[in-house]
């Protein structure tokens, strides 16, 4: 519930930020991506291909160096379901994150423009698993949160369509590191590989 | 003496496969499973050690009614010595069975099993945080219920020797061991793999020997058998449906297909092929089940090996 309140209070920060700075709108970008994500938590999992959306807010500090905000929400990703001596199991991961870095970028003459990004995530992670035993045993499902810090970077590239609007396609990589450290014996770091389609607005 | 064959692969409890009924072998075509009772609680539970290995093949299983019972929800099947401990975590080799290597030297002269609930450690495999999101559906009926097994002394092979060559099935392997009248009992079993130059088999045979008198002699009908024996009009189609089979696939490929690509993709008949068998004696001591079992197969073995091969007449000509 703490989280929560933290996560709102972020949030809000970022809205404000946003309103603040879209009211002196200039030298500032806006774009939502839509996501097809990659999930590796480093052992012998094996989760499928997800989704999720990211929103992205860049002030320009520079000609080719802006500040980059954003927001991360990803899908209930689904594990391949396991078997083992103790039974069937399958677990998915879902995440949000809070992205706080920097963006260098190039624009070209013509209408394209190649940029990256970098910078630290706040995430909040929620694990779930759901276990079968067989005939005769009660099954369930089991589930833990836990938040934390990490890192992100892309590589991407963006087509002008107008002066002011632009599609961008972007290979990301988002990395929470330790996730349910102090919790447990067997913590783990959470990669997500995206690639990333969106549009966005610069004012 | 009583013998099997069945597939295998070759390790030793790899020669436990589950048997399958091969046609010209002098066996009587059951299967190596432990001898099951139709009704009641059934324990299985074998430690073996090969030869002077730092790790004893352990399996164990529990059959309500003649059907293998599957332990899950955190039960599982525990085998330690003095010093060491292991959960039964893979599938054995034995149907419904369970299986793990217990590390062992030459002072450990029992092996204890015992069925407990280890909800954490026995998913201790997956990725994820085990001890802190899991079901725990508690312990079931047969935790608690246990067996032990002990050593008998190493198994030590005269004859024959190494690489002996035999080119018959009527041949006779003569196989002698150093006999120690303990009251243990032997068998052999046999990793046999076979190749005619185009295709390969693998299989595995098992022969009860009985008495530990140092002496067994054994047909090579035992592990080599005729994959064409019995009908002759049987063979003559079969001969003839994959004559054609060829014949089809060559002209549909316009002749681009191996022209032996029916030939190879069948298993090698062993009795017209060269075979390495690699032959496994095994002395094996009763171990001592839980009372609460109506009946039960728990033995503690020791096992050697010597490979001999067989080269028939044809081929070694």
């Amino acid at each position: 519930m703490r989280h929560m309140a933290s996560s709102s209070r972020s949030l809000c920060a970022i809205a404000i930020m946003w309103m603040s700075a879209v009211t002196h709108a200039e030298n500032m970008q806006v774009d939502g991506n839509l996501l097809l994500t990659s999930l590796d938590a480093g052992g012998n999992d094996d989760f499928k291909s997800g989704n999720a959306i990211a929103i992205n807010y860049n002030y320009d500090l520079k000609a080719w160096l802006a500040a980059d905000v954003g927001l991360l929400i990803t899908g209930k990703t689904l594990e391949e379901s396991g078997k083992d001596v103790v039974g069937d199991y399958r677990a998915n991961i879902r995440t949000q994150a809070l992205l706080l870095g920097i963006k260098p970028r190039r624009r070209f003459q013509s209408p394209y423009e190649v940029f990256g990004r970098l910078g630290l995530q706040l995430w909040r992670t929620e694990l779930e698993v759901e276990e079968y035993f067989g005939e005769g045993i009660p099954e369930g499902a089991d589930s833990e949160k836990d938040t934390g810090y990490g890192y992100y970077l892309s590589i991407g590239g963006a087509h002008y369509v107008t002066d002011r609007v632009l599609v961008q396609l972007e290979f990301r990589h988002f990395k929470q590191l330790d996730v349910f450290q102090g919790k447990t014996a067997y913590p783990f770091d959470l990669a997500i590989n995206a690639l990333s389609l969106g549009v966005g607005y610069r004012f | 003496m009583r013998s099997c064959c069945f597939n295998t692969t070759p390790s030793f409890l790899a020669v436990l496969l589950s048997a399958s009924i091969l046609p010209g072998c002098e066996v009587d075509g059951g299967d190596n499973l432990p001898r099951v009772t139709d009704q009641g609680l059934f324990m299985y539970a074998e430690a073996n050690r090969h030869l002077d290995e730092d790790d004893a093949e352990i399996a164990a299983a529990v059959y309500k009614d003649g059907v293998p019972v599957d332990l899950v929800g955190g039960d599982v099947f525990e085998a330690s010595t003095t010093t060491e401990r292991v959960l039964l975590k893979d599938r054995g080799l034995v149907t419904g069975s369970y299986a793990a290597l217990l590390p062992v030297d030459d002072s450990v002269q029992e092996v204890f099993f015992n069925i407990v609930h280890a909800p954490i450690e026995a998913r201790e495999d997956r990725w994820y945080p085990v001890d802190l999101v899991y079901i725990d559906p508690g312990p079931g009926e047969l935790v608690g219920k246990s067996a032990v097994v002990s050593f008998p002394p190493a198994v030590s092979i005269n004859g024959p020797g190494e690489d002996t060559v035999f080119t018959s099935i009527g041949d006779i392997i003569d196989l002698s061991w150093a006999a120690v009248a303990a009251g243990d009992t032997m068998r052999a079993l046999a990793a046999v793999e076979c190749t005619n130059g185009l295709a390969a088999s693998s299989y595995g045979t098992v022969v009860e020997i009985g008495e530990d008198d140092g002496y067994e002699a054994i047909g090579m009908d035992k592990f080599i058998y005729d994959a064409n024996a019995g009908s002759s009009t049987i063979k003559f189609v079969t001969d003839a449906a994959l004559m054609l089979l060829q014949e089809l696939l060559n002209d549909l490929s316009a002749g681009a297909i191996d022209p032996d690509f029916v030939l190879r993709s069948i298993d090698a008949n062993p009795i017209e092929s060269a075979c390495e068998i690699r032959l496994f004696l095994q002395r094996q001591r009763n171990g001592v089940f839980d009372v609460t079992f109506d009946d039960g197969t728990v033995v503690g073995s020791r096992s050697a090996e010597v490979t001999v091969k067989y080269v028939p007449l044809v081929l070694a000509d």
